[in-house]
């Protein structure tokens, strides 16, 4: 088994460009815009998987939090492709800790495992396929040999997650072979699949950066999910589209290599214009921040605010001017207890709250703390013992699940000793020195945010009793404070 | 602002008429103020007492200060007025309302020409009755408690006191109105009806307010033949 890694690592002159870190192809196309579009049609094919399908429909929260998903899936390929070869087995050994936590049945009762090789093989597979896709179809296609050594890193990839890349064939020539097979027998039209393509474009909540402008938010995304959706079924392989019944509608092969055509074309604008990266971090980056590029964010977000009232100011009155409080659309109609429900414990947007919520909670906290061994499972297992809490009180139907209906009349009794428990070890697993207070640099790593307490209190560190108190607080009467409500709400 | 019923009973129009016929003064008193100099604008739309008017009289005029805010919130803008709404807590204002004023304060937010605040659903005593409950809220002790810092509790606390009221029509109450920041206003009482007060007359209550001697409750600076 780890002949082959060591064959990809060490086997080669060091005139040829290495397969991880700057240099390498996938850096190359890092900060490529096409590399967006291509991102969004290898998910859809993974997503088109039934393990797979079935483990995002479960598990993910790319639904309710899709921003938030796509910069922790962009920090992790960093560090995965990053040069130095502690931070990818670190990477490695998170990832691989992570998807083992992840496994159940489909709806037709078919077991899924997120650790299952031969899937994880597919992830890697339609990233790569997409990448050359993604040159082929915006009039830039990739040479043998470059393809070759692209083929190599990505196996490469799969080396250091899996320990060996046995799972994808050895050489480029059979990949197409292995690809063109799956897609044809494996993939169906799974869930995850519509999702996507469906529902999570024309749903998309507003990333951090413009959430005081939903009106303008909303018009953008009328026009440009459909747009997305279309580009995406028209770039997938046809015989998928086939078996699957996706829609062929004329115009949208022309519109599809229009989009990647155009985005190809940006690599005429300035070197540093587009940094995948750094847009990403701006658009999830919450004003009032103490990042310096808050300031600029909350300015941003101030004029997007203005130009949002201008514009429902200006629009024409409908014609009922018939007064009273009429339209309350579903959002207004819920009560402080349904609203914390759906912003926080709701973490999948599945409408119920069941284990992946929390677990995805605990998840999002071990990432925001870069948390080891045995640490995270200490969290996962808080998490879990909170959850059997929350059922025994909460799941009065007994469908193994709570519906925000159960949670919303037994609110006021939630503050049991398993949730005590997660604040506790949250507090450990923040305290990262151990010395009884949450100093700021703790503070930042957890709430991204500056680290401020009530100077009435003179303590200048966050102290064991208070951080234990502020979260169960949060956590079962959705009292919503400061530095908590981001921590999990943050789309 | 009143006088628009009687300003239509008197052409025979229905009392709806005269509130139309309001908006025409709201904005020429706006703009005559603006270029008069003044920094702190308030119009007293409508009071927490208001709500007692036949229903059909207050439905008209939401649909109507829902209009007129939406038709001159450009105007307002370019003008350089910062709006804001003073009181706007009763559930029966109807959201879409509550909307546009909180669309036309976010939008002027950052104009500094001149304040205009719109006292809307508004009354005095609330006011303070809020502030009370902010300030017991907050947890000072009683002997703490100063004038000062009990004016900071009250909605928009960097509002400075009022200066000069005019209210139009003859009418010589106070009707609630900014009961503790009028504690030393000077007050003028136009007769016209306000479907026609206009700018002349907006000039005159401030010439008649810049000839009043304001004591303050102190003597006079300086009193003829009085040695002191």
């Amino acid at each position: 088994m780890t002949t082959d890694t060591s064959r990809t690592h060490t086997g080669r002159p060091d005139d040829e460009p290495p397969l991880f870190g700057p240099g390498s192809q996938f850096h190359a196309f890092f900060d490529d815009p096409r590399w967006a579009l291509a991102i969004i049609r290898a998910t859809v094919l993974e997503a088109a998987h039934p393990q797979i399908g079935a483990a995002l429909a479960d598990n993910s929260t790319f639904v309710a939090h899709p921003w938030r998903r796509l910069r922790n899936t962009l920090l992790s390929m960093r560090r995965m492709y990053s040069g130095d070869p502690a931070v990818r087995e670190r990477e490695a050994a998170r990832l691989n800790r992570l998807h083992a936590r992840m496994s159940g049945e489909d709806s037709r009762g078919r077991p899924y495992d997120a650790m299952d090789r031969a899937t994880r093989a597919w992830v890697v597979a339609t990233l790569f396929e997409s990448a050359v896709t993604m040159c082929r179809l915006s009039g830039q296609p990739l040479d043998q040999d470059t393809m070759e050594r692209m083929y190599a890193e990505y196996r490469a990839y799969l080396a250091a997650l899996d320990g060996d890349a046995g799972e994808l064939p050895e050489s480029l020539q059979d990949f197409w072979g292995y690809f063109d097979r799956v897609v044809e027998d494996e993939l169906e039209n799974t869930e995850a699949a519509r999702i996507i393509l469906y529902r999570l474009f024309d749903h998309l909540p507003a990333p951090a950066l413009l959430d005081g402008a939903p009106t303008l938010w909303a018009a953008g995304r009328a026009v440009v999910g459909p747009l997305l959706g279309a580009i995406t079924v028209a770039s997938l392989p046809e015989p998928y589209r086939r078996r699957a019944g996706l829609p062929e509608m004329p115009g949208t092969e022309t519109l599809m290599r229009g989009a990647y055509l155009a985005a190809g074309l940006t690599r005429f604008l300035p070197r540093g214009w587009l940094d995948a990266e750094n847009i990403i971090e701006l658009l999830t980056l919450s004003p009032g921040g103490d990042d310096p590029r808050a300031r600029t964010a909350t300015v941003l977000r101030d004029r997007m605010k203005r130009a949002s009232a201008l514009l429902r100011l200006i629009s024409p009155l409908g014609g009922a001017h018939g007064p009273g409080p009429v339209s309350g659309s579903a959002h207004e109609g819920r009560g402080p207890a349904e609203e914390f429900f759906h912003q926080v414990l709701d973490q999948t947007g599945d409408g119920h709250l069941d284990w992946p919520d929390l677990a995805a909670m605990a998840r999002e906290l071990s990432t925001r703390l870069d948390l080891e061994e045995p640490e995270e499972s200490r969290l996962y297992d808080a998490f879990a013992a909170w959850w059997r809490e929350l059922q025994d009180a909460l799941d009065t139907d007994g469908d193994g699940r709570v519906s925000a209906a159960e949670y919303s009349a037994a609110v006021p009794s939630l503050a049991g000793p398993a949730l005590i428990r997660v604040a506790e070890v949250l507090f450990d697993a923040t305290d990262k020195d151990g010395n009884g207070t949450i100093d700021a640099d703790e503070y930042r790593a957890l709430f991204r945010t500056a680290f401020h307490r009530d100077p009435a209190t003179t303590d200048s560190a966050y102290g064991r009793s208070a951080f234990v108190g502020d979260f169960v607080s949060f956590m079962s009467g959705g009292r919503t404070s400061s530095p908590y409500d981001p921590l999990f709400t943050d789309a | 602002m009143d006088g628009n019923g009687r300003w239509a009973q008197r052409r025979s129009l229905p009392r709806t008429a005269g509130h139309r016929a309001a908006e025409a003064t709201v904005i020429e008193i706006i703009e005559t103020a603006r270029s008069a100099g003044v920094e702190w604008l308030t119009l007293y739309a409508f009071s927490t007492e208001n709500w007692n008017r036949p229903g059909t009289e207050v439905d008209y005029l939401m649909g109507l200060v829902r209009r007129v805010v939406r038709k001159h919130a450009p105007l307002l803008l370019a003008r350089g007025v910062r709006c804001r709404f003073l009181g706007v807590t009763d559930p029966r204002i109807p959201r879409e309302l509550a909307q546009d004023f909180d669309d036309l304060t976010t939008l002027t937010d950052g104009n500094r020409g001149m304040t205009l605040t719109v006292a809307f659903d508004h009354g005095g005593r609330r006011d303070i009755v809020e502030a009370a409950r902010s300030l017991i809220r907050s947890g000072r002790s009683a002997d703490e408690v100063t004038e000062h810092l009990f004016a900071q509790h009250l909605p928009y606390p960097d509002t400075p006191d009022v200066d000069l009221v005019i209210r139009t029509s003859g009418e010589q109450r106070i009707s609630n109105f900014m009961l503790w920041k009028v504690a030393y206003a000077e007050w003028t009482f136009p007769e016209v009806l306000w479907p026609d007060f206009r700018a002349p007359d907006f000039l005159a209550c401030l010439h008649t307010y810049r000839r009043r001697d304001r004591r303050f409750g102190s003597l006079p600076p300086w009193t003829n033949g009085d040695s002191r």
